[in-house]
């Protein structure tokens, strides 16, 4: 019990430092990296939560994937550091105060009594004994999800084809 | 969270650290005489028996190397990049068993220091981390060839990374297990290289593509790109990088033993010394592959992981499916 | 009873945060590719209280959720990446402010 609460204070701190990190940084390169720190953090939280899955899963595709396109792409591009990093004046007041009122719109359904619990329904009584497993995940995969599965790989291909066409050089 | 556990942890991640930091100079040494007497020359010889001491030697020049910190680098990612090679690649080994159960002190342990129960992609995690020490290290040094050495390189990791996932897969739909203690127990009657011999082929080459080593070092070689994207490092970092790269070719090589060599399994010896046989035998043919190929230019290496491996291991994957299916 | 050891609401509050910083960055930042990274530090949040609450109730339709949005995400990132490309070939700057050749 203790062990879980010191784990998930843990990466939930680095969590959160790496992601004012990420927002406030003024080098890309660093704020990449950082948000990779907040991915792997958020990896050790999903193992936390028995989802073994699904933590390998953000650790192969969006920390080894993901961030290394971005990063190739801000190292192939040469991005300079912006002269000022945020925006000026009175956007920047106003995105403050939208973002807190988000904040406090989330907390306000976080800590109501039936938001908190998922609306009113109990938790489990027991877990599957193989929750949270690849197995669990390819069987209800291909049966009950099969739908949305198919459809997502025909959206991977239209992302790869629409990739490769957009970041084509157009040869006058 | 008894006290037993954690000294037992301790021990075998001692174990294994040391084996791994001890077994680097012996990898270079028989690299190096290996390479030598294929090229027709001796190799090292004069320092120590056989040359033996001669990679004490390097090492110890490397550390004593004045430590030179370029003006322009990033210093940040400079000291992260050879790091996450390191951690990436020490990791990486605490999945890999080395031998079934030992009963000592009437405890019964099992040797390895974990076994997840998602071993494989615990493994395929770690290798996509490992990525990020050659692409930072390329792109900290603030210079061109080394940038240009670290993207290829990474390029070319992340290419073969996929075609070696998928020729893991029908070891998993085989044995129905994620665990590599489950896949190391699953050959005591037969070796899984006698049904996949093609999925052993195809992550054979994905092996030695994705630790750069010949023939598909381009982006790292001596002779290309100045150095590729270790060519500011210098002492004690360069030496961090060198001990990853023989530390990945082992984990590589024991992840091969384990899905397709029997793991542990062997007639009169016991376990371990077998593991270590067949790893010792596995480090001796990536310096053979290394004395005998020339190098694959880049385009054709990745247009051969691509367009040939890629195929070839899911067409490898689906025949072992309709095989499965139809044996009932 | 199988519960959480740590209460599921701290999950909640921190999938809130990470959002709200989230939001920050994609309302205040400039620079088109730190939105980007915004907009996936929202999309993790938002993976983070899939999975608590698929624990909460033991139903793994929660961790499929997950996996649909961590692939259309990777999907996301290629177009957008490719998209900001072919932007920065053309105007050398990777500015939001100053992308605004539809303006009246």
């Amino acid at each position: 019990m203790a062990l879980e609460l010191i784990l998930f204070s843990f990466f939930a701190l680095i969590a959160i430092l790496c992601a004012l990190g990420v927002v406030f940084h003024r080098n890309p390169v660093h704020c990449a990296l950082l948000l990779v720190g907040v991915l792997l953090s958020l990896s050790g939280l999903f193992i936390l939560l028995n989802a073994q899955f699904i933590a390998a899963l953000q650790v192969i595709v969006y920390a080894g994937a993901i961030m290394v396109l971005f990063l190739f792409v801000l190292m192939l591009l040469n991005f300079r550091g912006e002269s000022s990093v945020l925006s000026p004046g009175a956007a920047k007041g106003f995105g403050f105060l939208f973002s807190l009122l988000v904040m406090v719109e989330l907390l306000w359904t976080a800590l109501s009594p039936n938001g908190g619990e998922g609306g009113g329904m109990p938790p489990v009584a027991a877990l599957p004994a193989d929750f949270g497993s690849p197995a669990a995940i390819g069987r209800i995969l291909y049966t009950t999800w099969l739908y949305p599965f198919e459809i997502t790989s025909i959206l991977l291909l239209v992302a790869v084809i629409g990739a490769v066409v957009l970041a084509k050089r157009k040869f006058a | 969270m008894d006290l037993a556990l954690i000294i037992e942890a301790t021990i075998k991640v001692l174990i294994v650290l040391g084996f791994t930091l001890m077994g680097v100079p012996l990898i270079v040494w028989m690299e190096r005489k290996v390479l030598g007497h294929m090229q027709d020359r001796i190799g090292p010889e004069r320092v120590g028996p056989f040359g033996l001491l001669q990679t004490i030697a390097d090492g110890i020049k490397l550390f004593m190397k004045e430590d030179i910190l370029p003006s322009q680098v990033d210093k940040a990612v400079y000291f992260l990049a050879p790091a996450i090679s390191v951690i990436t690649a020490l990791v990486a080994m605490t999945v890999i068993p080395w031998g079934d159960t030992m009963s000592l002190f009437g405890r019964t342990i099992a040797l390895r220091i974990t076994d997840v129960n998602v071993a494989v992609l615990f493994l395929l995690g770690t290798t996509s981390m490992g990525v990020y020490g050659i692409v930072l290290g390329g792109w900290a040094a603030n210079s061109k060839y080394p940038l240009l050495g670290g993207l290829r390189s990474s390029a070319q990791m992340i290419s073969y990374e996929l075609a070696q996932g998928i020729s893991i897969v029908p070891i998993i739909m085989m044995t129905g297990s994620l665990s590599l203690a489950e896949i190391g127990r699953a050959q005591e009657k037969m070796w899984f290289i006698v049904p996949q011999f093609f999925g052993f082929l195809i992550y054979l080459i994905c092996a030695v593509a994705e630790t750069n080593r010949a023939p598909f070092d381009l982006a790292e070689a001596e002779s290309e790109l100045v150095a590729g994207f270790h060519t500011e490092y210098s002492s004690m970092k360069f030496a961090l990088y060198f001990v990853s790269e023989y530390a990945n070719m082992m984990v590589v090589s024991g992840v091969a033993i384990t899905c397709f060599l029997g793991a542990w399994f062997g007639p009169v010896l016991p376990g371990p010394v077998w593991f270590l046989l067949k790893l010792a035998f596995f480090l001796f043919f990536y310096v053979w592959l290394r004395g005998t190929f020339p190098r694959l230019r880049y385009d054709q290496l990745m247009s051969f992981g691509w367009k040939v491996l890629l195929p070839a291991s899911l067409l490898n994957m689906a025949i072992t499916a309709v095989v499965m299916v139809m044996r009932g | 009873m199988h519960p959480l050891a740590v209460p599921l609401v701290a999950y909640q509050i921190l999938a809130a945060i990470l959002f709200t910083i989230g939001v920050v960055g994609v309302l205040v930042r400039r620079s088109a590719l730190i939105i980007f990274m915004s907009i996936e530090l929202m999309l993790n949040a938002v993976n983070l209280s899939l999975v608590a609450f698929s624990r909460l109730h033991g139903s793994m339709d929660g961790h499929i959720f997950v996996f649909f949005v961590m692939a259309v995400a990777a999907a996301e990132v290629a177009i957008g990446l490719a998209i900001l490309v072919a932007i920065f070939r053309k105007k050398e700057t990777a500015n939001v402010d100053d992308v605004h050749l539809l303006k009246g």
